[in-house]
């Protein structure tokens, strides 16, 4: 779908609606909100009536009662004959997944209450959510326009890819939603429709059934109103999954845990939900990356992160400028390496096992065959945006181009992750040398040099208006990814967290701390918001 | 003579010398073999690896690609492909990595095969070739790496016309791809190092190796060069699927021929892949270096790197039978048999244990000569594999003793045997009682039946007293003929030449 194709709308009566409500949303409130809502928000895509949901029996857990969206590229099972795992995508828009997903069914047997499916870009291909066949998503909160001659109110993105789970937390049509990660698609929705997006550690939660972008990126994010309730979506769901090579087994979970909790400066934090006390961040060192301060960065999101920054130093934390000099090649490494892993990912959509199947006609010539059927199919059923990218990420791996792409964004990509273990004070567990000897360190009284989290901003500005431009420049919408892909290609866990507004939208502030060391990541982001 | 001459010609270039050195052209050959693993499941899901089973009956989520599905590495596969490198006599490598071979086709769900290009669980080794194989010569062929990967779907052509269906059952079975060094010579070497190849992988139980069912398959590089170049001077060619050893060393000389016709005209080799044409006896083009796609090779990413202890492979390795080469010389040294019955015993899967779980109480040659001649008969007979046969060993080792003892004779041996590998379950004593067989071993009574016999057969015996010594046999068969059998051959040919010897005296 072309951006010009979309309607220009004006919706004065949603100003009224954005404002939270204190209370959580509960199964039926959130069935009132979506029958009221969704058809202008568009964030669900396919949701469970009454009647379902009457049926469904709910687990007793901790989350018993939540109602959950799940972001439509996870595979779900259920007795709804609209349940569909389409990730947005012409290619899938009636496929059934024979299975479901880990993470839906730890959801799921912790009580919680899947409502439906969410938009989001195609195969998570896409950072404002135009990239759908259902059309955009759109943020709950609305601008008035920059144009003062009009002073019209415009749509604006909810951001993506995730961004129809976005959009329906923002909007208490659920109270927790599931996105999927892979260069900021949760953290960026999560700042533009001011709410919480966080991204664990790689392998933190199961990636069976999440259905692959870029899979040595792709992370299952959760997304809430608040950082306690992301914390308690989390804890259900961050399981060893013996179906997921990648998922961290249980024995270097411990062997973080151990690493994690043996610092003296961060156990009482670690410890206690609650604390009281007037510094309670008091020996929590955080670090400021200077390469974030970036060109395109608006005035509005330098102020949000200065003031964050002094948010979390009168609750105690030392606050000291960092550098990570290769921070600004993440953005072309990310988009190399991303869109090779998608170029393979994507080619099983071939209409043979499962899928839409398109014939060729009488185009093309005929002694190509095979070769013909898959191409009808895959024109046909894979938008624009996606055919672009999976063309893109096989030249980069094609034979001619391999060295000057991929390899060398291998490269910078483990440059990266040794540039973040050296500005984190907790050694990174997959090198285990260097852990066991800190760990005694610590043990002996020493407190090493380095941080405990990062802070910077999540976006460059806030969400841009769905019209934005008629012709939209590729290139440049990728910048929009430009603060978050790091913490995709060194794997650590990062969260978005709304601290504040500018022209009514709002603005997320992005903390990021060492692989593995999401629990203390989760309990510093509890006092950043505002 | 004329009419042979033709035939001759007809054959394929084979034993008409381009494989050695023929108008001062030598060939270069590398071989790739892929072999089909003895594990119960797919190297990548938990489905069952029989592949000839109904189609599409074994196929897991991550088979079919099922969107969000994922591999999961099974360990059985990468403990066959340790046994494999360590029987090859190679280096299990500490850490080994798999990577995504891409190309769309039919038999391939994922739209790429999973394999190790760039660290492969195995590098070294050697298979030595020598006289036992028929050389005259003796070397090492050595094996470059071997790489574990997934087989492909099986596309099953005009079953329905104008559709090509897909059979997944076989996608994702796992398989070793072994890849040798350009060592080899000639033809003839080629298909030694594949024979031999398949006795050690069955021997050790890593893979069936059968080529008619595509259990192993073989694909080999060819170049030539003119005598005192380079050996690797030469543009290669592939020849893909060759599925017999007959075929391996036919398409090897006929594309060496191929490629010094080319030369010697003046024209070049282009490199490229190519099949053989078994009526014709001549390679064909199947795809030029133009035409040769682009796998774009990627680290996959849902599998993390494979480590592999010191201690583990120690384990493998205790496991490990005994080696061919060395079952050879130990055959040899403690049983004395002949280099023919060891190579026949090798050859057969289960062979060696069951001859010496029999020999070690018993005359080692003949337990030899009953198994490779009696027993093997059989079997070709029945076109049968000795670990299919319900024979035991308990029952042919009592059908020894009583042999040995005299409790039967070895006509009647044979007639149970026969009846043991039919699938009779009773024991040797119980089928003696039960056929009532006793043994003549009454002189007079067998001097009699001999008498008579002579007396049918004057002119044999005639013949015999004026020196013709081969009547002898015929007139002792006659002897044991008329006593059903019921006599043992030594008793009745000691009263023949007694007869007989009476007989000349007179």
């Amino acid at each position: 779908m072309s951006l010009s194709r979309i309607p220009r709308r004006l919706v004065h009566h949603r100003c009224c609606l954005t404002t939270h409500s204190n209370s959580p949303p509960t199964v039926d409130s959130a069935l009132e909100t979506i029958s009221q809502r969704n058809p202008s928000l568009n964030a669900f895509v396919t949701s469970r009536v009454p009647a379902e949901l009457a049926e469904t029996a709910v687990a007793d857990g901790p989350l018993k009662g939540w109602p959950v969206g799940i972001k439509a590229n996870i595979a779900t099972v259920s007795n709804s004959d609209t349940d569909v795992t389409s990730c947005g995508s012409h290619a899938l828009q009636s496929y059934k997944s024979p299975f479901q997903a880990t993470v839906v069914d730890a959801l799921e047997r912790a009580g919680a209450v899947v409502m439906g499916k969410t938009n989001m870009d195609e195969f998570g291909m896409g950072s404002k959510n135009t990239y759908s066949i259902y059309g955009p998503a759109r943020n709950p909160h609305t601008s008035e326009s920059q144009d003062k001659d009009s002073c019209q109110i415009y749509d604006c993105s909810p951001g993506g890819s995730s961004g129809g789970s976005a959009a329906a937390v923002a909007s208490n049509m659920c109270r927790a939603a599931l996105g999927s990660d892979t260069g900021g698609s949760v953290r960026l929705p999560a700042a533009w429709c001011g709410i919480v997006g966080f991204k664990p550690s790689y392998g933190r939660i199961s990636r069976y059934g999440l259905v692959p972008y870029g899979s040595s990126l792709d992370t299952v994010g959760i997304m809430a109103r608040s950082v306690q309730d992301v914390q308690q979506v989390f804890q259900a769901v961050s399981r060893p999954d013996t179906r997921d090579m990648t998922c961290m087994t249980e024995s270097l979970r411990s062997r973080i845990n151990t690493g994690s909790q043996s610092r003296p400066w961060a156990a009482r934090l670690l410890s206690q939900n609650n604390i009281e006390a007037e510094k309670p961040l008091a020996g929590i060192r955080i670090g400021i990356p200077r390469e974030c301060w970036v060109e395109e960065l608006s005035a509005s999101a330098l102020d949000a992160w200065k003031q964050g920054a002094e948010r979390l130093s009168a609750l105690g934390c030392e606050i000291v400028a960092v550098s990570l000099p290769h921070l600004p090649n993440a953005l072309p490494a990310y988009y190399t390496l991303a869109l090779a892993e998608a170029s393979s990912n994507l080619a099983r959509y071939d209409g043979v096992r499962y899928g839409l199947r398109k014939e060729p006609g009488n185009r093309g010539p005929k002694e190509l065959g095979a070769s013909r059927k898959y191409a009808e199919t895959r024109s046909q059923g894979l938008g624009a945006e996606v055919q672009r990218r999976i063309l893109l990420g096989t030249y980069v791996m094609s034979d001619a181009a391999c060295r000057h792409f991929y390899l060398p964004s291998q490269r910078i990509r483990r440059v990266i992750q040794t540039e973040f273990d050296s500005v984190f004070a907790l050694p990174n567990a997959l090198s285990s040398e260097a852990f066991e000897k800190t760990l005694l360190d610590w043990a002996s009284g020493g407190r090493s040099a380095g941080v405990d989290a990062l802070l910077f901003p999540t976006a460059t500005d806030t969400a841009p208006p769905l019209l934005e431009g008629r012709e939209e420049n590729t290139a440049a919408s990728y910048v929009n990814d430009v603060m978050t892909v790091p913490a995709n290609l060194a794997g650590i866990p990062a969260i978005s967290v709304p601290v504040g507004h500018k022209d009514r939208m709002p603005i997320g502030l992005q903390l990021a701390a060492q692989y593995g060391d999401d629990e203390l990541l989760l309990q510093i982001a509890r006092y950043l918001g505002a | 003579m004329r009419q042979l001459e033709k035939l001759l010609r007809r054959l394929p270039a084979r034993g008409f010398g381009y494989s050695t050195a023929s108008g001062g052209w030598r060939s270069t050959v590398g071989l790739e073999l892929h072999v089909q693993l003895l594990a119960k499941q797919k190297l990548f899901s938990a489905a069952s690896a029989k592949w000839n089973d109904n189609p599409n009956t074994n196929v897991y989520m991550v088979d079919a690609s099922i969107p969000g599905s994922l591999p999961r590495l099974n360990p059985h596969c990468v403990q066959l492909a340790a046994r494999a490198i360590l029987g090859l006599k190679g280096q299990v490598q500490p850490v080994s990595s798999f990577d995504r071979k891409h190309y769309f086709y039919l038999d391939q769900p994922l739209g790429y095969q999973i394999t190790q290009q760039f660290f492969p669980i195995g590098k070294g080794g050697f298979i030595e070739l020598g006289q036992a194989e028929g050389l005259g010569h003796s070397k090492k062929v050595h094996v470059h790496q071997l790489q574990l990967e997934q087989d492909t779907a099986k596309s099953i052509h005009d079953v329905y016309p104008g559709y090509v269906l897909a059979d997944l059952n076989r996608a994702g079975v796992g398989l070793i791809e072994i890849v040798t060094r350009p060592d080899i010579e000639t033809a003839e070497e080629a298909a030694q190092f594949v024979r031999k190849m398949q006795v050690l992988l069955r021997h050790i139980g890593v893979s069936n190796c059968n080529m008619e069912d595509g259990s192993m398959r073989c694909d080999v590089n060819v170049s030539v060069y003119r005598d005192g170049n380079d050996r690797l001077s030469g543009t290669r060619c592939e020849l893909k699927n060759l599925n017999s050893l007959k075929v391996i060393r036919c398409a090897i000389d006929a594309e060496v021929s191929r490629q010094v016709g080319l030369l010697t005209a003046g024209k070049t080799v282009e490199q490229e892949t190519r099949g053989f044409d078994a009526r014709s006896g001549t390679t064909f083009l199947t795809r030029s270096k133009e035409a040769a796609p682009d796998y774009r090779y990627m680290p996959d990413p849902d599998i993390p790197e494979v480590h592999i202890s010191r201690n583990w492979v120690e384990e493998v390795q205790r496991t490990l039978p005994e080696l061919p080469e060395m079952t050879r010389e130990r055959l040899k040294k403690q049983y004395n048999l002949t280099k023919e019955d060891i190579e026949t015993m090798i050859n057969e899967p289960g062979c060696v244990s069951f001859f010496e779980q029999l020999a070690t109480t018993r005359n080692p040659k003949r337990v030899a000569s009953w198994v490779t001649s009696e027993i093997f008969g059989q079997l070709s007979y029945r076109a049968q594999r000795l670990a299919d046969s319900p024979l035991t060993v308990a029952q042919l080792g009592e059908l020894l003793d009583s042999l040995a003892n005299n409790a039967i004779t070895s006509a009647q041996a044979k007639q149970l045997l026969i009846e043991f590998m039919d699938g009779e379950a009773r024991s040797t004593a119980e089928l003696i009682k039960a056929y009532g067989w006793k043994v003549l071993d009454d002189d007079s009574l067998i001097r009699q039946i001999a008498r008579d016999t002579l007396d049918k057969h004057p002119k044999e015996v005639s013949g015999y007293l004026k020196g013709q010594a081969r009547r002898l046999n015929f007139l002792i068969g006659k002897t044991m003929q008329a006593t059903k059998g019921q006599a043992r051959p030594q008793d009745v040919s000691r009263i023949v030449k007694e007869l007989l010897e009476s007989a000349s005296a007179d």
